[in-house]
């Protein structure tokens, strides 16, 4: 059956750009797709990855941006853990 | 506000049981470290619900003074209990309204467990583990009596997932909605009635931080403890799917998630249009995106450049007059002036070290700026600007993340390549990282443009960057035709945060520490190189001078430089000066400007140019000279080579960690190509025309 999940899947794969694409191309309110990508992500198919923007205390001070994960950028945690970025959200298709 | 599903059936006995289970169960814990419920027989009512929807403020609300928290038996959760006292008509009892006397006001009450937060009854965490032993591992009559569940009424659909897995089970559900205020500012127009009957339980909009509601909740629950145990709701799967394939499983929850959010909600203000909605269509427009974005950064170099420019002057004239001067005298009345001494002292560490501090206010007010921009939430846009134009390209989206951390550093960069999944793309963006102008390529930049533009040197600045986002396009679309025809696509999504008014503590906190970072860096590496360039130019490469004597034309640094010049010669900066710079931008472009002006520092000063505050005098007749009387084409051919070239031996490290030796050099030989043939066309063609 095709639901919200394979829905906000499938619009991933063709190629939206962001949650407004994916409730635009699937015609979902956007409370459901960011309820269905918070559930890929814990289901594993997809991905989410946060862009803490800023050099961390820790870091080199130069990059201008790095990851509060330890992914992009030097690796250190941002300057403030409870401050708003973009996330970023790698897609994970199952093969 | 309420909603409730009528089930009328018999009142179900009290229990006692004696068993200790081996799975912990609510029951089995009454009594144990947890904390004291209501007494023997009392309903045992759980809380469920996500993480910050306000399932601690409703259970403290219940529970008023009459709760303990702590570890739940044989685990490191915590879980909150307490008793849950009310009168007849439902109306929550607080001791200190009636003195403690139950007796006389007839007061009832539930054992109330705060469980911990989850978003669902598939465990991820030991909370959520916890979670689901106590509501579903635990047998039927181990379980809770019945089940509160607390959901964001401005995210429904995030919360419901809980409420229908709960629904698959036995458990008599009551579904208490919180940030009801929330959810109105939203427009976001909830139906507490539609929604209960789409799913199946009663609905409650309660608002515990103001204890309204919670009246309602009593009775609610009240009602819903005699009734019958409901049953489960039946999985509209394809039968054999269950358990094959969770996506088909938890897609079929969400459909029915979702009939039941578009039911409850009768106006979904969450899909109004915002006012970051409507920046966002000029901000991330296909063509009005970028051209805002280009916009926003020439003002932000335009400020910077501008404002910090009389800064900036009298920093170099306090470097160049008062300390040198204090320093040359200090050095005299110990009898060490005139020497080598004051030679590495003047010369070189105060002329290299204070160049670079004169670029601090400039430094600290783009770091402001940028920083302004990233709080601001405007970042975020600029990012799918470039990831959109990565993918226009046929770059894998992803390689924006590493070519925007390329602006700030070139080395964490190539690090940053790690994200991508294919190797292909990784070896293509660790060969693209080096041609995005990191922060060390910015200070010459601001310098030649300010020798040579005047007001104008922000838009120099921006046209610099400008170039360098064309060198990755150019270069990127180049080995995609080539060496990279079929590249793998990762689709990505990027979620935009609102628009925000920066905060001035983390606006300042970002700026300062790129600001330290800058200067660790940049004088760590400046000293050494002072060092090394003070050492080279005092070693006589020609007979007739002593060490430390020698006329720094005929010294090794100047004669290895004097060999390379010619190479530059058609790109009209062939002065052995401005090679010796570029050659120790090899190492690192943070000692480009130092080693420039130590360079002339140490020369004979020309008439009329006595310090460092003629150096952009020398720069100027430098280029004159060997541009042939064309110095702005070759101001623009060099800094064009400056921005293309190898940015220092730090990323070639960091590439041959990450794609191997044989991929580093070819890199260096691809920018050293490009930038050497790009300068030479822009001195040719630019020469016709200035």
């Amino acid at each position: 059956m095709s639901g919200p999940l394979s829905a906000v899947l499938g619009a991933f794969a063709d190629g939206a750009h962001s949650l407004a694409d994916v409730s635009a191309r699937t015609g979902l309110p956007s409370d459901v797709v960011q309820a269905s990508v918070d559930h890929l992500v814990r289901l594993g198919r997809l991905e989410a990855r946060e862009l803490a923007m800023g050099c961390p205390s820790s870091g080199c001070g130069s990059c201008a941006s790095a990851s509060a994960d330890g992914g992009p950028g030097c690796g250190a945690s941002g300057p403030d853990a409870g401050r708003r970025g973009p996330v970023l959200v790698a897609l994970t298709l199952r093969r | 506000m309420s909603g409730t599903q009528p089930m009328n059936q018999p009142t179900r006995p009290g229990r006692v049981l004696s068993i200790t289970p081996a799975l912990p169960t609510v029951r089995a814990a009454c009594h144990g470290p947890v904390g004291e419920g209501a007494g023997a027989g009392a309903p045992i009512i759980a809380l469920a619900g996500a993480p910050n929807v306000g399932k601690s403020t409703l259970f403290n609300a219940l529970t008023g003074l009459r709760a303990t928290t702590g570890n739940w038996p044989g685990t490191t959760v915590d879980v909150g209990r307490g008793v849950w006292r009310f009168q007849p008509d439902g109306k929550v009892c607080t001791c200190a309204e009636c003195s403690g006397d139950c007796a006389a006001n007839r007061v009832s009450e539930f054992t109330l467990i705060d469980l911990p937060g989850a978003y669902s009854l598939d465990p991820l965490s030991p909370d959520e583990e916890l979670t689901r032993t106590l509501l579903v591992d635990a047998p039927v009559g181990e379980r809770p009596d019945a089940v509160v569940v607390v959901a964001d009424a401005a995210h429904l659909a995030r919360s419901l997932y809980l409420v229908a897995q709960l629904r698959e089970t036995t458990h008599r559900v009551v579904v208490a909605l919180t940030m009801n205020d929330v959810a109105a500012k939203a427009g976001i127009d909830l139906d507490t009635y539609a929604l209960s009957a789409e799913l199946g339980c009663p609905v409650v909009a309660i608002d515990p931080r103001r204890r309204q509601g919670l009246d309602t909740l009593t009775r609610t629950v009240r009602e819903a403890l005699p009734t019958p145990l409901p049953p489960p709701r039946s999985l509209a799967v394809p039968a054999g799917s269950e358990g094959l394939d969770p996506l088909a499983r938890d897609d079929e929850r969400f459909t029915w998630v979702e009939a039941a959010a578009a039911a409850g909600a009768t106006a979904s203000g969450a899909d109004r249009v915002s006012t970051s909605d409507r920046i966002d269509r000029v901000a991330t427009h296909p063509v009005a995106g970028p051209l805002l974005f280009l916009a926003v950064m020439w003002v932000v170099f335009q400020i910077t450049t501008t404002v910090a420019a009389p800064l900036q002057d009298a920093l170099d004239g306090f470097f160049s007059g008062p300390v040198s001067d204090a320093v040359r005298g200090l050095l005299g009345m110990v009898g060490l002036g005139g020497g080598w001494v004051e030679g590495l002292l003047v010369d070189g560490l105060i002329a290299g070290v204070g160049m670079l501090l004169t670029f601090v206010p400039l430094m600290a007010l783009m770091f402001v700026l940028l920083a302004l921009l990233e709080d601001s939430g405007y970042m975020a846009r600029a990012a799918v600007v470039t990831d959109r134009l990565m993918r226009t390209i046929g770059l894998p989206g992803k390689a924006f993340l590493p070519l925007v951390v390329g602006f700030g550093c070139n080395v964490p960069a190539i690090a940053a390549t790690r994200i991508l999944g294919n190797a292909r793309q990784r070896i293509l963006v660790a060969l693209l990282v080096p041609f995005t102008s990191c922060t060390a390529r910015l200070t010459v930049y601001v310098m030649l443009g300010t020798i040579f533009f005047g007001a104008a040197a922000g838009t120099a600045v921006f046209v610099m960057y400008l170039a360098s986002i064309l060198a990755v396009i150019g270069v990127g679309l180049l080995l995609r035709k080539t060496l990279w025809r079929t590249m793998g696509t990762e689709p990505l999504v990027l979620d935009l945060p609102p628009y925000q008014v920066p905060t001035a503590r983390l606006t300042a906190a970002v700026a300062w520490g790129r600001l330290q970072g800058f200067l660790r860096t940049a004088s760590g590496i400046i000293v050494v190189t002072v060092c090394a360039v003070w050492l080279l130019q005092s070693l006589p490469a020609r007979p007739g001078h002593g060490f430390g004597e020698v006329p720094v034309q005929d010294s090794a640094y100047g004669v290895a430089a004097q060999t390379i010049a010619p190479v530059f010669e058609p790109a009209g900066f062939g002065q052995w000066q401005t090679a010796s710079a570029l050659v120790v931008g090899f190492v690192a472009k943070e000692a480009v400007i130092s080693s420039w002006a130590q360079t002339y520092a140490v020369e004979e000063p020309e008439e009329g140019a006595s310090d460092l505050g003629d150096f952009g005098t020398q720069v100027r007749a430098a280029f004159e000279e060997s541009s042939g009387g064309h110095p702005l084409p070759a101001v623009w051919a060099f800094l064009w080579f400056l921005m293309a070239y190898t940015p220092c031996v730090a990323t070639l490290a960091a590439q041959k960690r990450e794609v191997g030796w044989r991929w580093t050099v070819f890199g260096v030989a691809i920018g050293l190509a490009v930038a050497w043939l790009g300068a030479v066309a822009i001195f040719q063609i630019g020469s016709l025309i200035w």
